[in-house]
């Protein structure tokens, strides 16, 4: 019962597909000018859909596995919390201050989401090292 | 807490491996529980001490007492 089992896997790496695939094709019809206005929130909340499937799935995943392996997913969640929190406000402080350049990066959903997976997989390392 | 699982394990001669596939967990979880780097909940405690057929006092205990 090593995790993650790979169904969940495969299923994960579907939502996560289908929500970029989603983006991506939204936005091109956007910047086409193929949307009528009338169907405007319709598409731009398009690819949000996959991403509530992606987080269902993520809950079965949770509970397919062991207790010390739900704690180092746990703990790992902690650490990416608080490794977003401290990245992207020090960042948007730093830009604000003008320590940095202010390329608007900081305010983009694509860069949290970036952040976000960067900051699980850096919890992921520490936490399972410290029950290996 | 401390705990006899290695020794009740080698006694039988299973791996980590096959203990955790007995049990329903991870190697990990198996080998953190071993090393006492982690205190199973209740119910695996039980489940452990249900597999070696022994009372869960005669397998855990609480730091800085011993096994007889």
């Amino acid at each position: 019962m090593e995790c993650p089992p790979n169904r969940y896997t495969r299923r994960l790496l579907l939502w996560a597909l289908l929500c970029a695939v989603l983006a991506v094709a939204v936005g091109i019809a956007r910047r086409e000018g193929w949307i009528p206005s009338s169907l405007r929130w319709v598409a731009a909340l398009l690819p949000v859909v996959p991403m509530a499937g992606y987080f269902v799935g993520l809950g079965g995943w949770l509970r397919s596995l062991d207790e010390l392996q739900r704690l180092i997913q746990l703990e790992a969640l902690l650490v990416q919390f608080g490794l977003t929190g401290v990245v992207v406000m020090g960042y948007g402080l730093l830009a604000k201050f003008e320590v940095v350049p202010n390329t608007g990066i900081a305010e983009s959903w694509a860069w949290l989401w970036m952040v976000l997976f960067f900051s699980w997989a850096i919890g992921q390392l520490i936490v399972r090292r410290k029950y290996r | 807490m401390t705990n006899r699982l290695r020794v009740l394990r080698a006694e039988r001669a299973w791996s980590q491996a096959d203990l955790a596939q007995r049990l329903q967990v991870s190697r990990q979880t198996v080998n953190a529980i071993e090393t006492g780097k982690y205190d199973p909940s209740l119910p695996l405690a039980f489940a452990i001490a249900r597999l070696f057929e022994q009372p869960i006092e005669a397998i855990f205990s609480p730091n800085g007492v011993s096994h007889e």
